[in-house]
């Protein structure tokens, strides 16, 4: 379970987060749905504890990442917005790596390599060298070393970009198998169909803020608009005539 | 469970060794040019040295037959008289000639009368190849003209030895070994370069290149601290650079066999013991030279700019010798003790088989670790720091 309060972070003159908070439950997935530049990796990153939030609190599973980073990373796989892999390693050998600086042993690692392989479809390239793979490729290889030590929270950010449609399924149906298992999962996305094929809950973040939050029909009924696509944009557009009437 | 610096250690190491590039220039370019390069060196000043002393004395003479006692002298002494050219200037200028003596008109009618008579030599001095004949032929008309003065004195009832109020008698000091001390000099330095390109690419993989291919992120999403991920790859890159510098040993070791010293008068010793000091004198060094190269690579944008700084930075191994000819370090300790000079001046002696104090090699290991950790201590923070990720 994810627990942020008042997330706020900035970045020179640039004000990239205000004020975020959000809850993701176990069990559920939860989406952070903004167009790009709209403070969703920074968000996600103060989540998972890469850099400081200027105020405001994270809590995964009780734990503040700042203060506990090793117990809490262990409670915790992320795929980040950079997912490269290291070209003179199997895909294979790219996954044990981070399993092993998990402290997994060798027979729980072995196991698990395999099991991701197969729910990925990994199975035809997992002993080459990574050097050459596709983009939906690379993103199954990333994916799979984030989660390698089965972590109950999953934070990822916008898994599914550049990959093909049966490489979107592939992950969506991954993402869904885990919710079942009564994992906690974060995920941001600019992509409305997705957001609305898999997510329980939405958060719609804009210039930093976010300004709705629900399940899809919640926001439908919100907007009174009759697309997530459409409630999208009159909750982004309502944002900025508040934003300006706020400043004016 | 394996602790996460040899997990990191061991990706590490693994990953390079399967990387060609890196291979190529940090085990086989770097450790095999220096030696060769020195043994080819070697090999020409021997050959040059050879020619010039064995090699008899070619003497073109002009006017050869006003000084037949001279010539005959000459001839004694084992130069070959050749037919001297019509012009000695413009054989000079051509070089079909590296000097001609020209013995002077009056030379016959001087000399009968008991005068200085004129023998002229004609040479460049800009032409390095005159340099021997030329000390050789100064001598050789030296000997001539003292014999000659001798016999008139003794014929007059004088002893030439009076017309020697003072003389030198020369002391060469110099040992076999220590002639070598100007090629020798460059043998540290080869060792230093090669333990520089030996950590280059590892140096600059863990830190620019890890940004650059957007690896960096989710390595530090692993429960592992910070500094332990440094210092595993620090230990990796340490570990080339060690590998660089064992293999350039070897290679060196390999080229003496073909260097004909002796011919020098050298003996130059690099046996296990020796070769062994040599290699533990340079751990801190690889020490020191990975910190370094991980902070400047730390600081740079991507793979190509951190290639550039630290092309540049195989230039250090000659600034300590440097710095101490511009303002001279007296005290032995502090030379010991300074980082890479420490090692140069004990490298130059082992070689050259002189013994070596203990406490002086104490120093130099001792000196050169602390500046190495001070220096991973600045590395391991560096890495530390949120703007580490986002430089590039």
């Amino acid at each position: 379970m994810i627990h942020a309060q008042q997330l706020s972070k900035s970045f020179g003159q640039v004000q990239a987060v205000r004020n975020v908070s959000l809850e993701a439950p176990d069990g559920q997935i939860t989406a952070l749905l903004g167009a790009n530049g709209a403070g969703k990796t920074t968000s996600l990153r103060m989540i998972y504890g890469l850099i400081r939030p200027e105020s405001g609190q994270v809590r995964i599973d009780g734990q503040n990442p700042h203060e506990n980073r090793e117990l809490v990373l262990n409670r915790l796989g992320a795929l980040p917005d950079a997912r490269g892999l290291y070209k003179n390693l199997t895909a294979r050998e790219n996954i044990e790596y981070f399993g092993r600086l998990h402290g997994m042993d060798e027979e729980t690692l072995q196991q698990r390599t395999d099991l991701l392989i197969e729910q990925l479809g990994m199975q035809k390239f997992a002993n080459r060298r990574t050097d050459g793979f596709s983009q939906g490729q690379r993103v199954k290889v990333a994916l799979a070393r984030a989660l390698v030590h089965d972590p109950q929270n999953i934070i990822l950010d916008e898994p599914t970009n550049g990959l093909d449609v049966l490489a979107t399924r592939g992950v969506r149906e991954f993402l869904r198998q885990e919710k079942a298992r009564g994992k906690c999962v974060l995920f941001s996305s600019h992509v409305m169909q997705e957001v609305s094929a898999i997510c329980d809950r939405i958060l719609v973040i804009h210039n930093g803020v976010v300004c709705a939050e629900g399940s899809e029909q919640e926001l439908l009924a919100a907007t009174g608009q009759a697309t997530l696509e459409d409630a999208f944009v009159s909750l982004i557009t309502d944002d900025e005539q508040t934003t300006s009437e706020v400043s004016a | 469970m394996k602790n996460p610096f040899s997990v990191i250690f061991q990706k590490e190491f693994r990953e390079n060794l399967r990387d060609k590039r890196t291979i190529t220039s940090a085990l086989i370019m770097g450790p095999l040019m220096g030696p060769i390069l020195f043994a080819v060196m070697f090999g020409f000043m021997i050959q040059q040295q050879k020619n010039k002393s064995e090699k008899p004395l070619e003497l073109p003479v002009i006017g050869a037959d006003q000084a037949s006692s001279f010539i005959k002298f000459a001839r004694q002494q084992g130069a070959k008289i050749l037919p001297g050219p019509d012009d000695p200037e413009q054989a000079i200028r051509d070089k079909t000639h590296d000097l001609v003596l020209r013995i002077d008109p009056d030379y016959a009618q001087q000399f009968r009368h008991g005068l200085p008579a004129r023998i002229q030599l004609y040479y460049d001095e800009s032409n390095k190849d005159s340099s021997t004949p030329v000390r050789r032929v100064q001598r050789l008309v030296n000997q001539y003209s003292q014999t000659i003065g001798s016999l008139r004195l003794q014929l007059r009832g004088v002893n030439p030895v009076l017309t020697r109020a003072a003389f030198i008698e020369e002391h060469d000091l110099s040992t076999p070994q220590s002639r070598a001390a100007l090629i020798l000099a460059l043998l540290p330095y080869v060792l230093m370069i090669g333990i520089f390109t030996g950590g280059m690419y590892l140096a600059i993989d863990t830190t620019a290149g890890e940004k650059e291919r957007q690896s960096l992120e989710p390595l530090l999403l692993n429960p592992v601290p910070r500094s332990t991920i440094l210092a595993g790859k620090l230990a990796a890159t340490v570990a080339f650079s060690l590998m660089a510098v064992a293999i350039t040993i070897i290679t060196f070791r390999i080229a003496f066999t073909f260097i004909p010293f002796e011919e020098l008068g050298m003996a130059l010793k690099l046996d296990a013991r020796i070769m062994g000091l040599i290699f533990l004198l340079l751990v801190p060094v690889a020490l020191l030279a990975g910190s370094l190269q991980t902070i400047i690579a730390a600081f740079s944008r991507n793979f190509r700019e951190a290639q550039t700084y630290l092309s540049m930075l195989l230039l250090l191994p000659m600034l300590p010798s440097l710095a101490v000819m511009i303002m001279p370090l007296k005290e032995n300790a502090w030379k010991m003790a300074t980082p890479i000079l420490g090692q140069n001046l004990l490298i130059n002696q082992l070689v050259k088989g002189e013994a070596i104090n203990p406490l002086d090699l104490l120093l130099a290991v001792g000196g050169t670790t602390a500046v190495g950790l001070g220096l991973a201590w600045v590395a391991v923070k560096l890495y530390n720091r949120e703007r580490m990720l986002f430089s590039s």
